[in-house]
């Protein structure tokens, strides 16, 4: 339990945010160990950047607590600060600056040298300085945020839907970069509401539904998780409890095919269509999207009875 | 240290090119209005003036500007009662209106969410918000203390006048451009994201600025003129006896400190909602 405490870069304890008609977040409890990549994955909504504005200390928790680098999230904010790179879902920069003055204003809250790793940058994302914020399109505001949060090498970077409004070879290359981060040490708190756009990058991701975590899981295990996609083609038209055999999940008889997840044992699937007349037969692996999406059903259902 | 530099230039930087618009404004009014006082003191053009003084309902509304045929007469008087309007309306703006952005913009154009997340307290980006809108509204009484000086030192003739007066008088203009600044500085904390603090903030000096005119014209309304923070500021220049009152620096320096510390606490437990 220790040794587990001293990895732990980020950590919640019941970590509630209730404000006026939003939700907030509920008692909220997450480890994100260091040098982790760590997807914080749910919908529009859901709590992920209240989470994000309750660690950075724009807002105050209303139960709970939470620490970053072993230090209290509310009394030690600026230290906190200090080592963080935080890139915001959406971009608001002052207007009036050009990117250069806007990022030498950002650099000159820290303590590091940035010059050199602004032009490089700036290279590799090809940003003009020169440029006025208000001019610069969607996109190049995006790669002014990503500078903005890369340029003073933080320990922990904090990115909330980082990718949204970059085209995909940007994308790329952000990701490249992101990944280059992580293996000189730093670690990655990364939100998104789309699973198979971080599932490259992140070890493990934390579900976030209606302020509440319904889940943390390694990827692998999710992609373990022996889930399978099953169509079959009869030669004749079948209803949606066909096919009796424990593992089936929501069936689904259109005419002549029926199609369900499957997490149940393959041979006892196999002996049970043995016994049918088939035409045809797909089995195949989920996207990591529809395992998280079954998950995810499953998790509300059960929730709600 | 609470004073962050970076935070403190930015704001000189980034409010420069207005403030410059303010001085220049200002000076120029001030330089205007005193070229006036050399024509009007000409034969005797004032005493033609007398029927408006005599006029009872004229005379109140002249009262309640802070003019007196008296007071005109004297280089000193006519700067007081012409130029206060300016200077008293125009500084209370300047100073409210800064205030009232100079924290509230951060939020209002949602770089709060930047600011607020760079390794810096929030006791001080209030502080360096602060020094910034200070530096500025001193520099600006500067500027009015020195054009006002040399208008009045050119056009004056042969009129006399108390120099310890007019630098009282520009001093309590100072102090009360500070307390509404606080004001405005305070109430921004409260008004709804997205709403800019302007209308609110003219209506507050505009409201001050009556209630004392009010006061000023019936002496009945003499008690409610209290109310407001430009009765504080004296204007009996030519009176022998004018002099720093130490109740009325106490009145605007408690109200700003009140208010610039309410600040302090406020803002350091606010929720930052983009």
């Amino acid at each position: 339990m220790e040794q587990r405490e001293l990895t732990s870069l980020i950590e919640t304890q019941n970590l509630t945010k209730s404000y006026g008609k939003d939700r907030g977040i509920v008692d909220l409890n997450l480890e994100i160990e260091s040098g982790e990549i760590f997807g914080f994955i749910g919908p529009n909504g859901a709590g992920k950047s209240t989470t994000i504005r309750t660690l950075l200390g724009l807002i105050f928790p209303t139960s709970g607590s939470g620490s970053i680098f072993g230090l209290d999230i509310v009394k030690k904010t600026k230290d906190i600060k200090k080592q963080i790179g935080y890139m915001p879902a959406e971009v608001n920069y002052y207007h009036k600056m050009d990117v250069r003055e806007l990022l030498d204003y950002s650099a000159d809250f820290y303590d590091t040298d940035c010059r050199s790793r602004i032009e490089e940058l700036a290279e590799i994302f090809t940003l003009d300085l020169d440029r006025k914020i208000l001019d610069l399109s969607r996109g190049n505001q995006k790669k002014v945020s990503i500078l903005q949060s890369l340029i003073h090498q933080p320990k922990l970077l904090i990115l909330d839907e980082p990718t949204t409004g970059l085209d995909p070879l940007m994308r790329a290359k952000f990701f490249n970069i992101l990944q280059e981060e992580n293996s000189r040490g730093t670690t990655i708190f990364l939100s998104s509401h789309t699973l198979s756009e971080v599932q490259k990058l992140c070890r493990r991701v934390g579900i976030i539904k209606e302020g509440r975590i319904i889940a943390v899981e390694d990827i692998e295990t999710l992609r373990k998780k022996q889930l399978r996609i099953v169509q079959i083609e009869f030669p004749h038209a079948v209803k949606n409890d066909e096919i009796d055999c424990p593992g089936v999940i929501d069936p689904l008889a259109n005419l002549n095919n029926l199609s369900f997840m499957f997490s149940g044992e393959m041979d006892s699937l196999l002996k049970a269509l043995a016994e049918k007349e088939i035409k045809d037969l797909i089995i195949e692996e989920p996207t990591l999207e529809e395992i998280f999406m079954h998950y995810y059903e499953d998790k509300s259902e059960k929730e709600r009875d | 240290m609470m004073l962050n530099k970076n935070i403190y230039f930015k704001e000189l930087k980034h409010h420069r090119t207005s403030f410059i618009g303010w001085c220049l404004s200002i000076m120029v009014l001030i330089l205007l209005d005193m070229a006036l006082y050399p024509i009007l003191m000409k034969d005797d053009f004032l005493k033609q003036l007398s029927v408006i003084f005599e006029n009872p309902f004229l005379k109140g509304l002249m009262t309640a500007f802070g003019a007196t045929l008296d007071g005109f007469v004297n280089v000193l008087g006519f700067y007081t009662a012409r130029n206060s309007m300016f200077i008293l309306l125009l500084g209370s703006f300047f100073s409210i209106l800064l205030a009232g952005k100079i924290l509230s913009q951060e939020e209002h154009e949602k770089t709060a969410e930047f600011l607020l997340t760079k390794p810096v307290t929030r006791i001080e980006i209030v502080w360096s918000k602060l020094a910034a809108y200070f530096s500025l509204l001193l520099t600006l009484n500067i500027v009015i203390l020195i054009t006002g000086f040399i208008s009045i030192e050119i056009f004056k003739g042969d009129s006399e006048y108390r120099l310890a007066a007019f630098l009282i008088h520009t001093f309590y203009c100072f102090l009360l451009m500070l307390t509404v600044g606080a004001v405005g500085l305070f109430l921004s904390l409260w008004i709804k994201r997205g709403r800019p603090t302007t209308n609110i903030s003219i209506g507050i000096v505009i409201g001050g600025y009556f209630i004392d005119a009010a006061s000023k014209v019936t002496p009945k309304l003499d008690i409610i003129g209290y109310l407001s923070p430009f009765k504080y500021v004296d204007s009996s220049v030519l009176s022998p006896e004018y002099g720093l009152a130490w109740w009325r620096i106490l009145y605007f320096l408690g109200f700003s400190l009140l208010f610039f510390t309410l600040t302090f606490i406020f803002y350091k437990k606010k929720d930052i909602l983009i």
